[in-house]
């Protein structure tokens, strides 16, 4: 099936398979359609129907709260075409960077998920066809028998990759997190999109990076900093990474962080004091945002900013960086989910 | 305009923002930069976020959502925001704000705003304002490109080709918005596209000559414009991947 997207600026022709959500398929032919989360919470890849038949694989998204329904309205990410396509998007579209890695679907294999801390786990998937991403880009993921998709940022950086690793907090009636900590979970053939997301971070950009991650917001910073290891980034340019997380019982990937002694690596602790003993990790009181505050006074000068967590902390941080810091909107990088 | 209250000046803190309704029912945020107060559409014209949620340094409004950022002097788009802001102008009486009148669309437009006043104010008395019934057409491919236009309400589309072959090629749906641009070019351009009311719409037609006349007696403003222009010209001819 046809699919025509208006956008403000011109408009663009892409193939929508049957069943394949339409965001997915104007991904795939390279056009920069707007999204955020890609599995129906944010609203940002809303369009209009001018012409043809959708069908709403997600009557109830969350996504689809601030949307004029009755005026055509609906999520790019949650509806798929079972006509031809007319639609507006009411925001300049440019054509995707013909480098970037291509969005498609993969499937794989659910190796061992490995608890780290009470709530948090980690999981890899073993592809059956090798993928290319950017460090800090994510997967929308699907399991058998959860409807949806859910979006979950990369940890390890290969190109190409032929294996993903994942963290994911157990969530409770999350229906992804809590079928993954189920018995009988690890096994199972996982299909999955991607890569996506705007957070991402490439050696070329030659700016000192500053990396602020609540709890398994951490994920894509573990991708960053290993692809910043392997293009000797360190040696030329600083790299600060701040862990914020509840107490000592809720952080995880301390030995991983140790990797990286060429990184100033702070965990800081919302809840408790930190721990006497701290090994090579500095440690700090109070939440991450405001612990990234005190350490990075002064220390602004070229830095690209990379966020991620819970909403609440990614936007103190926010704050800080635009109102304290000074940073210009494009040096700050996050992909909100909700 | 019947005077409208809008809050009290102690309702907004210094550097702060406070949505507030309008006696009227009019909604917007207002924003305390140093002691005085400008007034916005209350939402994000990006995603229809509260504004009020937005971040304030007392000089420049960020909407925490997608980080669109406008000026408070002007309500012009700054970094990546794609639009300006309806500002409201407010007078401060003892310790009420009350509601004055909207811009106008040359004033929240992405060329004129925030420019000298009278110089804005000679453009308006250039500007004819003509209403266009859905469907009608505003100019063919090929016209002579003597005039632009700037959009006060309704939705415009640009056509390519011609005859069976159109194809859409974007559209104007903001208050502001500038149609026909050409006209402001100094080589006596065709239009390279045909532009439609996709709904009943009015616009202002402005002299493209007039125009220019007018800016270069006022160079500050004109370099203001041309510099604007030069943004808007290039947005259309953005490369891959640059956003």
């Amino acid at each position: 099936m046809r699919v025509q997207v208006n956008a403000r600026n011109r408009a663009f022709q892409f193939e929508a398979a049957a069943g394949e959500k339409v965001l997915y398929c104007g991904l795939r032919a390279k056009i920069g359609l707007p999204y955020e989360c890609a599995t129906g919470t944010c609203g940002t890849c809303k369009a209009r129907l001018l012409d043809g038949r959708i069908d709403d694989g997600w009557p109830q998204a969350p996504g689809k709260k601030s949307l004029k329904t009755a005026q055509g309205e609906f999520l790019m990410c949650q509806c798929t075409a079972l006509t031809d396509l007319n639609l507006e998007v009411a925001s300049f579209v440019y054509p995707a960077d013909p480098s970037s890695p291509p969005v498609g679907g993969y499937a794989g294999a659910l190796e061992a998920v490995r608890p780290l801390t009470h709530d948090v786990a980690a999981f890899d998937v073993a592809l059956e066809r090798p993928c290319e991403f950017e460090a800090g880009q994510f997967m929308a993921l699907g399991a058998p028998g959860v409807p949806g998709l859910r979006g979950y940022s990369m940890v390890n950086f290969d190109r190409p990759a032929r294996r993903l690793s994942f963290v994911a907090k157990k969530k409770p009636g999350g229906g992804f997190s809590e079928w993954l900590f189920s018995a009988g979970a690890a096994g199972a053939r996982l299909e999955m999109v991607g890569p996506l997301g705007k957070a991402v971070f490439s050696p070329s950009l030659g700016k000192n990076i500053l990396c602020i991650a609540g709890g398994s917001g951490i994920a894509g910073m573990m991708s960053i900093l290993a692809r910043a290891q392997a293009a000797d980034y360190f040696s030329k340019h600083e790299v600060r990474l701040f862990f914020g997380v509840r107490t000592m019982r809720d952080v995880f990937f301390l030995d991983e962080l140790a990797r990286y002694p060429q990184a100033e690596i702070t965990i800081a602790l919302s809840e408790e004091d930190p721990p006497a003993q701290a090994g090579k990790l500095k440690f700090a009181r109070g939440f991450v945002h405001e612990v990234a505050k005190r350490e990075m006074a002064g220390k602004y000068q070229n830095v690209r900013a990379y966020l991620a967590g819970p909403p609440p902390a990614v936007d103190a941080a926010i704050r800080v960086l635009l109102l304290e810091a000074k940073l210009t909107t494009d040096n700050v990088r996050y992909d909100k989910f909700s | 305009m019947a005077r409208h209250l809008v809050c009290k000046t102690a309702d907004v803190p210094e550097n702060g923002l406070k949505e507030c309704e309008a006696d009227g029912g009019l909604k917007l945020v207002v924003a305390n930069s140093g002691g005085e107060f400008f007034g916005f559409q209350a939402m994000c014209p990006h995603q229809d976020v509260p504004l009020c949620e937005g971040l304030f340094d007392g000089a420049t409004l960020t909407c925490h959502m997608h980080l669109w950022q406008w000026d408070v002097r002007s309500g012009s788009p700054m970094g990546i925001a794609e639009a300006p802001l309806q500002k409201y102008a407010l007078s401060v009486e003892g310790d009420s704000i009350y509601l004055g009148g909207e811009s106008s669309a040359l004033d929240v437009g992405e060329l004129f705003n925030g420019i000298a006043p009278k110089t804005l104010q000679a453009l308006a008395r250039i500007a004819q304002r003509e209403e266009f019934a859905e469907n009608s057409v505003i100019y063919r491919i090929g016209d002579a490109a003597t005039d632009f236009f700037v959009l006060e309400s309704g939705r415009v589309e640009f056509l390519i080709g011609r005859g069976e072959k159109q194809d859409p090629a974007g559209f104007m749906m903001r208050k502001g918005e500038i149609i026909g641009w050409a006209a402001l070019l100094e080589s006596h351009p065709q239009r390279i596209a045909s532009a439609k009311a996709l709904e009943k719409s009015a616009l202002l037609r402005i002299n493209g000559k007039q125009a220019l006349k007018l800016l270069e007696a006022d160079p500050a403003s004109g370099y203001t414009v041309m510099r604007r222009l030069s943004g808007l010209v290039t947005r259309f001819l953005t490369p891959a991947g640059a956003q």
